[in-house]
């Protein structure tokens, strides 16, 4: 029982991380950024390349990777979003077929297997007869840290409010100063750094793979389905109900079991609330 | 001086030609009014202003060319909008929908927003309430309000009245006489309602598809045979 409270609250940080980089893109831009996993993957890799292949400090390799992040998801803004005006659909296309090109690209530089990572802090805590990593520990403080900045950036500063105002009114915003194009291009090199910052966490839960884009993506549209898009309180419910089914499944029924209720819940709340549980598009 | 110069403004969506040749300036501490049927152009002409559609022609904004500019940098320079159909941010309250406005104006939030305040008591009582669940009057109210907090030089305000009761209409009115009077505010206001218009402004432009028809004061216009019948109802 413990065991699946500790691991559930754990893992619920986590993707409350990984789907709140995902939110955002989608209130405030409008488009479904299917190559988000894509950040997560090159966060993964960045850390590697800098804290195992160069061996420099993992603290470093975390900053590599959110950077790596931040800068691909403003490449993807300037490159992709900005020339095709935010067009939902060829974007979303472009965007797949970068993450498919980006996993390939992947594979070049560091081969097809998977790599298990180092701890980013060694050594274990014992919680009553459950012992956790404090990896895992110091993953869900800093996913938490970060999704308190986050709230209270978007409610209590001016880029926040403005990125509010960009999700609910373009013209809106406009006439009241705000250039919707800044603000974009920021929320997508935000949405990036968090992507990534999710990828070096959820690579040391699992592995470092190519295909390691995949499942996190599923895990974000689920919460953001679920949550309703754009409600950062929402999307920390939902983690943590998606979170906590999965720990629950894959230790009191069969661990082969564990994505299938995500998905069962994905399409309930889509048949029965197709706006989501806490329902509407607009950031708050 | 004249705050606003507009020359020959003609303005397109796609290959359709919304304005044609617009020439008319404001001067500091004005109330112009503007009035024209439904279609006539006068959203576009203010749209044209903030730089939010396609133009051809000259806007100056004391002295300063705005060709080429953002929207927002136009906010910057000194233009506040309240348009049509307000777009307010709904699921924000009262007082974030006015700091939004403070977005360029950052220096001048306390001022403006006690001016919002004295203008319109109702969004102080209200400040907290989402404006998307507020009345069509309290949302025109933190439109203008949320275009004052941008330290306007010019307050450009699209159809105040548009589906209000006469009540409210009296109340905006006499809101926006006030900003002029006791705050010196220049203002063009839209109207389709011209005796609201006539009883606001000094100087009218009356626009027919796309075209100024003709300008000038009230009491000139309204010797005008032919805009006597079409506007003043005889
Ligand atoms: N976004 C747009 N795309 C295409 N045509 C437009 C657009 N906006 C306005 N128009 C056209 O431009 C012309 C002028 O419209 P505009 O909205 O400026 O008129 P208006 O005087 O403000 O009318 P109303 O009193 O109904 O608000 C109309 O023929 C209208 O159909
Ligand atoms: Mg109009």
């Amino acid at each position: 029982m413990l065991q699946i409270i500790i691991q559930g609250l754990l893992l619920s940080g986590l993707y409350a991380l990984i789907a709140v980089g995902f939110t955002l893109i989608f209130s405030v831009g409008r488009v479904l950024n299917l190559a988000y996993g894509a950040y997560l993957m090159l966060g993964g890799y960045a850390f590697f390349y800098v804290s195992q292949t160069l061996g420099m400090p993992k603290l470093l390799g975390v900053v590599a990777a959110v950077a790596v992040g931040v800068i691909a998801g403003l490449m993807k803004h300037r490159f992709i979003v900005k020339p095709l005006k935010g067009d939902m659909v060829p974007v979303e296309i472009a965007t797949l077929i970068l993450a498919v090109v980006l996993q390939s690209a992947v594979v070049l530089m560091f081969g097809d297997s998977s790599k298990i990572l180092h701890s980013i802090i060694p050594g274990v805590v014992q919680v009553g007869t459950v012992s956790v990593p404090y990896s895992n520990v110091f993953a869900m403080i800093v996913s938490w840290t970060v999704l308190i900045a986050l709230y209270l950036f978007i409610r209590k500063t001016h880029l926040g409010r403005a990125m509010q105002a960009v999700s609910m009114d373009q013209k809106g915003a406009a006439i009241s100063g705000v250039n919707p194009d800044h603000v974009n291009m920021m929320v997508w090199g935000i949405s990036g750094g968090l992507g990534a910052l999710g990828g070096v966490f959820f690579a040391s839960y699992t592995q470092l793979y190519p295909a390691m884009w995949v499942a996190p993506l599923i895990i974000a549209v689920a919460v953001v389905i679920v949550g309703g898009i754009g409600s950062i309180i929402g999307t920390l419910i939902v983690a943590h109900i998606i979170g906590f089914m999965e720990v629950m499944t894959t230790s009191l029924i069969a661990p082969e079991l564990r994505g299938v209720f995500t998905m069962a819940l994905i399409i309930i709340v889509l048949v029965v609330s197709p706006k989501g549980l806490f329902g509407r598009e607009e950031i708050h | 001086m004249a705050i606003l110069e507009i020359e020959n403004l003609s303005a397109f969506y796609g290959k359709a030609q919304a304005l044609d040749g617009v020439s008319f300036s404001v001067e500091e501490g004005e109330i112009v009014g503007v009035i024209g049927a439904n279609g006539a152009g006068k959203s576009t002409l203010l749209d044209s202003i903030m730089g939010m559609t396609q133009t051809t022609g000259a806007i100056r904004l004391a002295g300063a060319d705005l060709a080429g500019k953002t929207t927002a940098e136009i906010v910057k320079m000194g233009v506040g909008y309240a348009p049509e159909r307000a777009n307010l941010f709904p699921y924000m309250s009262v007082r974030d929908n006015l700091l939004v406005g403070a977005y360029t104006a950052r220096d001048d939030i306390e001022r403006n927003l006690e001016m919002v305040h004295d203008l319109f008591p109702r969004l102080k009582e209200r400040s907290t309430q989402e404006t998307g669940t507020q009345s069509g009057g309290e949302r025109q109210m933190v439109s203008v309000g949320r275009a004052l907090m941008t330290s306007p030089k010019l307050l450009m305000v699209d159809e105040p009245t548009i589906g209000l009761a006469p009540k409210v209409c009296l109340e905006i009115a006499e809101v926006l006489r006030r900003l002029n009077k006791d705050y010196g505010a220049t203002i063009i206001i839209t109207e389709q309602n011209v005796n609201f218009a006539l009883t606001l402004a000094e100087r009218l432009l009356v626009m027919e598809t796309g075209r100024i028809r003709m300008s000038g004061t009230v009491e000139e216009l309204r010797e005008n045979p032919a805009l006597t019948e079409a506007y003043f109802g005889h």
